[in-house]
């Protein structure tokens, strides 16, 4: 595939061969973009090199995340003097298999079969791969994969929290009168107001506590659990989320911050300095003495992220459950280690845990956690 | 120079506005393309204030959408004023009309309140700039309303019939990334990150602003923000802090910035508690010292 304008024999086609070079580098550059393209290039914007990467640059990137690459791709494309440059993006389709050079029937959305096919296989393969990782378990993934992951899970889980968002909006029964549907509704009945509608505000979002464990037996899944508590922040305003390993923080009004990152770095590093073992029992103490009586009402729902691996006193934590218990309208616990076959909840604390608990689940993998939509759309 | 794109950067420079080239490339391109211009960028870096200017620039009607959670449909587009309605109805009781005649009566643009959207698309003369200003607050739904009128700049009122703009608008949104926008939108669109200005631009900017505040005091201020940009702090200071802290030193008569006169303007700098005792905590001597002052 031609990598630079020089490989065009007019103007035309070396713009139309700079929108097909942009989308080979997964850009979104469609029919429309190509013809604007072209369009700049007539209003005689391409007659200055920089003003015509501006007008490009403002036509061909959807987002910040693409301007780099625009501008590697334009200096490329535009600027590579005689020979293909030899930067990682030419590389890349070099490799790839020489494509049918039949550049209109391509722009009707006719491309050669063979493409076609290639393009296929590649889907199929990519969709498998997403399948699979949707089941594998957080701490096996590998490093190659657990950026691709951490996208994918924050996708889904935003998707999740927005699909729950919308059920809270429904079921107005009490408000104030709305007019327009009440004109509307009552037509029929020759515009006499017999039935009235009413309108209300979105109801009260109730609360969500989460307490994450993230101690050392946890760390390869606290990373992922994290990022599915702020994908649920995004939709639920009340949420009170905490960290814990043998100290309870709050980490509520962190997750609003911007340094996010940087605050959990300084918070864990501080945690594996007192770390002995996990004190989930005095934990959920502290929870109970400081918090509870504010965060947790009938509305309420709590969930415990944690393995259950405890190193305290089984009775404290049976006894500090409870009191959760009482103040919560429900109490889950997931445990990622759930999902391993032939896990028997026989940790001491697991064990102590178990009977105040309402609903017990996995949360070891993307999907596991996705199945949890059924109970926090009743939140 | 392209004679288009310095037209915009000198009109606009009369207008008060510092405008960069790619910015008024883009401008240019967007008047000609007829195509919606999607700005993003921090808070602050003077979004709002492109579509101000360019109405102004074009001697055009700017119309504002202010997006925020739960904008609908009724306090955007259009809504019936049902009580002038009602009322009408009571008043023609007696009268001989016919019902048809009647209905047709109420639902007549007399009574129909043209709210932002509504009112982009009927411009009579000239095409307006229609601002429609923290697109990423509002929800969904309406997000992929926009797109449909974004598309065919027409929208449908069933009692009353189509409106099909005779000059379609000229659009801009911003958005300040608190909430990821659907791609179709993104593709209506233009696109162009505005970035922080770098220093002489926004020297330039103060002065435009203020003429006689005093050069040595603005490059000062610029100098001591852009390194507090640096910072990471939660709230970064945008344009709009760096005027505001360029006009409370001018009208407490300084002429340079030393560090007591630092300290007193330190609330029209910083907007947050933490970042407040954090710069403190660090010193403004040293904040000075790295900027070279």
């Amino acid at each position: 595939m031609p990598v630079s304008y020089r490989d065009h024999a007019n103007i035309t086609e070396a713009i139309l061969g700079f929108a097909e070079y942009a989308r080979s580098h997964d850009m979104n550059v469609g029919i429309r973009e190509a013809q604007e393209a072209l369009r700049v290039a007539s209003l005689g914007l391409i007659q200055d090199k920089k003003y015509f990467r501006y007008a490009l640059k403002s036509v061909f990137c959807t987002s910040a995340d693409n301007i780099v690459l625009f501008d590697d791709l334009f200096s490329n494309y535009w600027e590579t003097p005689y020979e293909y440059s030899q930067s990682s993006f030419d590389i890349k389709s070099k490799i790839n298999v020489q494509k049918p050079a039949v550049r209109s029937l391509v722009f009707i959305g006719k491309g050669g079969n063979k493409e076609a096919r290639e393009e296929d296989a590649s889907e199929v393969s990519g969709a498998n791969k997403i399948e699979k990782l949707r089941k594998t378990d957080f701490s096996k993934v590998t490093d190659i994969d657990s950026a691709f992951l951490e996208k994918l899970a924050i996708n889904l889980w935003q998707q999740m929290s927005r699909r729950l968002k919308k059920k809270l909006k429904n079921s107005t029964t009490k408000g104030i009168v709305d007019i327009r549907q009440t004109i509307r509704s009552n037509i029929g009945r020759g515009g006499t107001m017999l039935e009235l509608k009413l309108k209300n505000k979105k109801p009260d979002r109730n609360r969500l506590v989460i307490l994450l464990d993230v101690s050392g037996s946890m760390d390869k899944y606290s990373f992922y659990l994290l990022r599915f508590i702020l994908a649920l922040r995004a939709y639920f305003q009340n949420i009170e989320a905490f960290i814990f390993s043998t100290k309870l923080i709050r980490i509520t009004e962190y997750l609003k911050s911007k340094n996010l990152e940087k605050v959990l770095a300084h918070l864990s590093a501080g945690v594996d300095n007192w770390s002995s073992g996990t004190k989930i029992g005095a934990c959920l103490e502290s929870f109970n003495d400081m918090y509870a009586k504010r965060s947790l009402n009938g509305r309420s729902m709590t969930i415990i992220l944690s393995d259950g691996l405890d190193t305290g006193e089984p009775e404290l934590l049976s006894r500090e459950l409870s009191k959760i218990k009482r103040r919560t309208r429900k109490l889950i616990w997931l445990n990622p280690l759930k999902g391993m076959t032939g896990y028997q909840p026989l940790a001491q604390g697991m064990k102590a845990a178990l009977p105040e608990i309402d609903v017990f689940r996995s949360a070891h993998s993307l999907d596991s956690i996705l199945e949890l939509e059924k109970y926090l759309a009743h939140v | 120079m392209i004679k288009e794109v310095s037209g915009f950067i000198e009109s606009f420079d009369k207008l008060g506005y510092v405008v960069d080239e790619e910015l008024a490339t883009i401008l240019f391109l967007m008047t000609d393309l007829k195509k919606p211009l999607l700005l993003e960028g921090n808070p602050g870096v003077g979004k709002t204030e492109v579509a101000n200017i360019l109405a102004a620039h074009l001697g055009t009607e700017l119309i504002r959408l202010q997006c925020y959670e739960g904008l609908d449909v009724h306090s955007a587009v259009y809504e019936w004023n049902y009580q002038k309605q009602l009322l009408s109805i009571k008043i023609q009781e007696s009268n001989q009309k016919s019902d048809i005649e009647k209905e047709k009566h109420i639902f007549g643009k007399d009574f129909l309140m043209a709210r932002p959207l509504l009112k982009a698309i009927s411009g009579k003369t000239k095409s307006p700039v229609l601002l429609i200003d923290e697109i990423d607050r509002a929800d969904e739904e309406f997000e992929a309303f926009l797109l449909e009128l974004l598309s065919v700049y027409q929208i449908s009122i069933p009692e009353f019939g189509t409106i099909k703009a005779i000059h379609p608008p000229l659009v801009i949104l911003t958005s300040n990334r608190t909430r990821e926008l659907s791609d179709a939108l993104r593709r209506r669109c233009l696109y162009h990150w505005v970035n922080y200005p770098d220093f002489e631009k926004e020297v330039k900017i103060v002065h435009k602003h203020l003429p006689d505040i005093d050069q040595k005091l603005s490059e000062q201020l610029v100098s001591v923000i852009h390194v507090l940009r640096k910072k990471g702090l939660e709230k970064s200071p945008g344009i709009s802090e760096t005027l505001d802290w360029a006009l409370s030193l001018h009208a407490l008569g300084r002429k340079e910035l030393d560090e007591e006169s630092f300290r007193r303007s330190l609330g029209s700098v910083l907007k947050s508690y933490a970042d407040t005792e954090k710069i403190k905590a660090e010193g403004l001597a040293k904040l000075m010292e790295e900027s070279n002052l």
